[in-house]
């Protein structure tokens, strides 16, 4: 399996002097096994090209992870088994533990799925990718591979220079494939030749110690190769060739299973806390599986021997042998842990514990999410929510109100009717403590995250943009608002006190129903039902105009006062309106498409006015 | 079937403009019926509601669905028009 380093802060945990040794120390022991060894040079390029297909073909498959992946994974994920054959299969299919790990952290730290259902990819994703070693085994070694690699490449290339994300798509597919074949050809004609000129298992260690000294090795192959898959096929060309014996070979196989954990735990670094708790989980797995293997070495040898005589493999191919004790013993891990999973999953949440958090700092932007466009869209919905949880606390305090009260089920009017008393409330402090950096880490997100987006991911995601400078525009207004609304709401003069309790109620109305709306969920009617914030407060607009002719006209209020009044509800209207349109972008959870058919028939405002006129048709004492 | 028929079906596959103009117009259609059936609830509701107050409310409701409803055909109408005027060069 494969891993390409993950972006953002998990950069930031690698230790940089350690980093400036170790590639420069592996450059010079290549360098001077390239100068001894031509075979060896045969043997590691051939790793090097399948790494490299490994990488096309990850490429290739990202193509495909959009909304119908997302889908599979929601329905496949509500029960343990159908989490688990989800792992088995997608590694089967992609041959690729690492992208399903990449996928399983970005979006458990997305919260699409629950870490129960994660931990159960994985498992299950442990066993998938032993199929490799039985494609490798049983077909790699048999037929000349490279024969079909070439086709392959040719073929793949040609899909890769198309427009089509696509075919695109399929190309590096193709071509990842072609790759993986060529490596493996290399790879096996390198043992080939090295064994004329060496004799490698003359230094294979028998016993415990020779288990412990090659699990060691594996491991730590797989660490330097990011790759459980490479070090499998390294080690399946080498027993094919002689060059280890099988018992070196399965203390191999348990070390690669052990180290490829540690991608596992590097990719974590950048997500959220289920995403360490995955890692947890993974490394709790493979540890509990390497000990059990490792302790029951020669009994499980004996079973895989009674099995494979039974599957009519011939008892001198090691190989497949060796493909057998793979899945024997991954089957093993799960048979064992999968009675514990609700105790391990409980154990972690308890001791792996979220960073503790200021309402400013992301809560959802991680680097394990940035990579695939669905998790990262999510991630800044969820993000951009905190934001208007944060900002929905600012415009209620900007009305004198608290918002537990506006959001508990108790009469609007009432509320605003005994709140009299002006808060004293900095709203740009409180902008710039809990909102402006949020946004700002938001939008950091959305440019990076764009650059492997399709066209409509990236449009959705300038609308989510957009929705998010609606959120700071509202509380802009509410600034506005907040100074004259303080200075009236405890006025002598009843009229203008009763008109700006009257944008106090309008306003905190908004904030309920945006609530209400939100706990209701997606369903399309529910969404546009926000654009009846709209109607009402251009009718509330509409009406203030006749009242606001009478008050001035009867004297009931100073010019001044009329004035601030006008100025105050169109900057109460503009609230209104930037909550609504950030509203319908936010709080519809369908699929990208849905919502944007929602969008496309939410009302302006010409529409708006033209359902006032018919509200006002079809009152019985209308006038024509 | 025959061979203009397959090409057809074939040259809508694989134009990008006609793939994306057709699931427009799908998730439309789905929004527009689940706001049929949400005007139809609201209308069932007015029609046992005697509160004038709520039912006011309902009324406006309606109307407001309503409005959406006929935007939504709108859109539909027009993404059906644009089917015309799209380029018939097949995009590989």
């Amino acid at each position: 399996m494969v891993r390409k380093a993950a972006p953002l802060s998990a950069h930031a945990h690698k230790d940089p002097v350690f980093k400036k040794i170790t590639l420069p120390a592996i450059f010079a022991i290549l360098a001077y096994g390239f100068w001894v060894s031509p075979d060896f040079k045969e043997i590691a390029a051939g790793v090097a090209i399948f790494l490299f297909g490994m990488l096309s073909l990850e490429e290739g498959f990202k193509a495909f992870i959009g909304g119908v992946l997302e889908r599979l994974l929601r329905r496949t994920t509500d029960k343990l088994w159908k989490s688990l054959s989800f792992g088995v299969v997608s590694t089967t299919l992609m041959q690729s533990s690492s992208l399903v790990s990449v996928i399983t952290i970005s979006f458990l730290s997305a919260g699409l799925i629950p870490l129960l259902a994660g931990v159960g990819i994985i498992f299950g994703a442990n066993l998938g990718t032993t199929t490799g070693a039985w494609l490798v085994a049983g077909f790699g070694l048999k037929v000349n591979i490279s024969a079909y690699a070439m086709p392959m490449l040719v073929f793949g290339i040609l899909l890769i220079f198309q427009k089509s994300k696509g075919l695109k798509g399929w190309g590096y597919i193709l071509s990842g494939l072609g790759f993986l074949f060529l490596g493996i050809h290399y790879m096996k004609e390198g043992f080939e030749a090295f064994k004329d000129t060496i004799d490698l298992t003359a230094y294979a260690v028998e016993g415990y110690p020779g288990v412990f000294l090659f699990a060691l090795i594996g491991l730590a192959a797989t660490v330097v190769m990011q790759s459980s898959h490479a070090t499998l096929v390294l080690i399946i060309t080498a027993l094919a060739a002689r060059q280890i014996t099988y018992e070196n070979a399965l203390a191999l196989a348990i070390g690669s299973n052990i180290g490829t954990t540690i991608t596992a735990i590097i990719g974590s670094l950048g997500s959220n806390v289920d995403g360490r708790r995955l890692a947890g989980a993974h490394l709790i797995f493979n540890l509990v599986t390497a000990i059990v293997a490792i302790g029951m070495i020669y009994q499980l040898t004996h079973w895989v021997g009674v099995l494979s005589a039974w599957l009519g493999i011939q008892n001198d191919d090691y190989a497949l042998k060796l493909a057998v004790f793979h899945t024997v013993f991954n089957l093993l891990g799960i048979l064992l842990m999968l009675p514990f999973i609700n105790i391990m999953v409980r154990f972690l949440q308890r001791v792996i514990k979220p960073r503790v958090r200021s309402i400013a700092q992301p809560r959802h932007l991680h680097a394990a999410t940035i990579e695939l466009p669905d998790a990262a869209i999510e991630a800044v919905r969820l993000e951009t929510l905190h934001l208007y949880d944060n900002a929905s606390s600012i415009i209620a305090a900007g009305l004198s109100l608290h918002l537990s009260e506006i959001l508990s089920g108790r009469p609007i009017d009432e509320i605003v009717a005994k709140a009299r008393k002006p808060m004293t409330f900095d709203i740009d402090e409180n902008y710039n403590e809990s909102v402006k950096e949020l946004y700002g880490e938001i939008v950091r997100f959305i440019s990076r995250a764009q650059s492997t987006m399709s066209p409509e991911q990236s449009e959705e995601l300038f609308v989510l943009r957009a929705a998010g400078r609606d959120i700071v525009e509202a509380i802009k207004d509410t600034k506005h608002l907040h100074k004259n609304l303080s200075y009236y709401m405890v006025s002598e003069n009843e009229e203008i006190r009763k008109e700006y309790d009257q944008i106090r109620s309008s306003l905190a109305t908004v904030l309920r129903k945006l609530d209400e709306v939100r706990q209701q969920g997606s369903d399309s009617s529910t969404i546009l039902s926000l654009d009846a914030l709209k109607v009402a407060m251009r009718e509330y607009d509409r009406d203030l105009d006749k009242r606001l002719n009478t008050l001035i006209r009867d004297d009931l209020i100073s010019a001044a006062m009329s004035i601030s009044l006008m100025n105050d509800s169109g900057y109460a209207y503009d609230v209104t309106k930037s909550l609504v349109r950030m509203g319908e972008a936010f709080f519809s959870t369908g699929e990208i498409n849905v919502r944007e058919a929602e969008r496309s028939i939410a009302l302006d405002k010409g529409e708006i006015d033209e359902v006032l006129q018919q509200s006002d048709n079809s009152k019985p004492n209308s006038k024509p | 079937m025959n061979i203009q028929k397959l090409l057809e079906k074939a040259e809508s596959f694989l134009n990008a403009d006609e793939r994306k103009r057709k699931e427009k117009r799908k998730h439309l259609k789905h929004v527009i019926k689940k706001l049929k059936k949400h005007e139809k609830s609201l209308v069932n509701q007015l029609d046992s509601e005697v509160d004038p107050a709520i039912r006011d409310e309902l009324e406006k409701e309606i109307t407001l669905a309503h409005a959406h409803r006929k935007k939504g055909l709108k859109v539909l109408k027009q993404l059906k028009k644009d089917k015309k005027s799209l380029p018939q060069s097949i995009e590989i």
